[in-house]
């Protein structure tokens, strides 16, 4: 089968909708790709926007003043209106997810979502939680482990 | 004559390229070296490339082009044959497994997913709401005390919970998206992003991905921002 034809390229559409950058696209197209052992590769150092980031580093001296700094500096009266609250988004993103067999994943992964949101395990009281117990839990996915490097 | 080469095809794809130029500051047309049943795109380069910004965009504006009519294997930016014999070779010698590669990517393109805490202030609030401890450190620094270890005992505190949040966000996201996607890889993530995913999404699937992707970007909140980019060629998956 074939794809539909794309109205400009992906990167000018900005891809899905979204706000996706033209950084992230020429990353793909610089570090990705097929490569041929036996033809030559051009020396890339000279186009401007190359440099990849590391990632930022979490576990230092700075980033903890700077963590402890922007602690202080909160409001803790001001905003209680943060992150949505886990169960709220289950419920909607199980009716208004993706449809038929991509259902039960979702939950799944919503649920997971929720609870790096509020940093604990649903709680047990919640009377939203009613309908998905009638599933067997998901879990954090065990599957794939998301790799990550630190520098 | 040296080539610049694009991307492979098989021989039937159509690579209707009309309007499109090749890479250089004296861009030469595109043209198709074939050998049995692949093809590869070039272009011819008579002088020494000195990269620049346009020439990625050029790059990836063949590949979105051929993708339109067929599966494509994008070839990494840069890559420069000889002449033609040395990428008819190339396509010989490894015929099989470019087929094997087109045919696992037929109506498939990858989709990109990078997230970051955009806005940081959302999930500290969060921390401090829910660890004692933390609030317990915040309040007393607010409150004057001098010791200097408390910033940093503050400091580690909500960066270990901020790490675990974000990886624990990222798995969840990975799993949300898995059943849209025939393959998927995770890389690791740079400057500020947490997660860096590359799915490869049948066709059928696009729409799926793009209303459960809507959906997690209205529900998530809290400061973190997803970029989607596709549907783009399967550079990830060649």
């Amino acid at each position: 089968m074939t794809m539909v034809p794309q109205g400009g390229s992906a990167i000018a559409r900005g891809g899905g909708g979204n706000t996706s950058s033209l950084y992230d696209v020429l990353e793909l197209i610089l570090d990705r790709g097929l490569v041929i052992d036996v033809f030559v590769r051009i020396s890339v150092v000279g186009i401007e926007l190359i440099k990849i980031d590391a990632r930022i580093v979490v576990a230092s001296v700075d980033t903890y003043l700077r963590f402890a700094e922007a602690c202080n500096r909160l409001d803790l009266e001001a905003g209680r209106n943060a992150p949505a609250q886990l169960p709220d988004v289950v419920g909607k993103m199980v009716e208004g997810g993706a449809r038929g067999k991509s259902k039960g994943a979702l939950s799944g992964a919503v649920e997971a979502v929720t609870d790096s949101l509020t940093g604990k395990k649903p709680r047990e009281e919640e009377p939203e939680e009613v309908e998905e117990e009638e599933a067997p839990r998901r879990r954090r996915p065990a599957r794939r482990p998301v790799r990550r490097e630190k520098e | 004559m040296a080539l610049y080469v694009y991307s492979i095809a098989t021989e039937g794809h159509p690579r209707r390229l009309d309007g499109l130029k090749g890479v250089g500051a004296r861009p030469a047309p595109l043209r198709s070296v074939t050998a049995g049943p692949l093809s590869a795109v070039v272009s011819d380069i008579s002088e020494e490339i000195r990269p620049k910004r346009r020439d990625l965009l050029v790059h990836q504006e063949v590949q979105e082009r051929l993708m339109a009519d067929g599966p494509v294997l994008p070839l990494q930016f840069g890559y420069i044959a000889s002449d033609d014999d040395a990428v008819r070779e190339v396509l010989d010698t490894n015929a099989d497994g470019y087929l094997a590669a087109l045919e696992r990517l037929d109506g498939c393109a990858e989709y990109h997913l990078r997230v970051a805490q955009e806005d940081e202030e959302p999930l500290l609030r969060q921390i401090l709401e829910d660890s004692p401890e933390a609030r317990e450190l915040n309040e007393r620094i607010r409150a004057g005390d001098p010791d200097p270890q408390l910033p940093l005992a503050l400091g580690e505190l909500v960066a270990r919970e901020v790490e675990a949040r974000q990886e624990s966000l990222a798995a969840g996201l990975v799993q949300a998206l898995l059943p849209f996607a025939r393959e998927h890889v995770v890389h690791p993530p740079t400057g500020s992003d947490f997660l860096n995913l590359s799915l490869l999404v049948p066709q059928e699937q696009k729409e799926d991905l793009l209303t459960a992707q809507a959906n997690l970007v209205r529900e998530i909140g809290g400061g973190v921002a997803l970029r989607l980019a596709g549907p783009l060629p399967p550079y990830s998956f060649v």
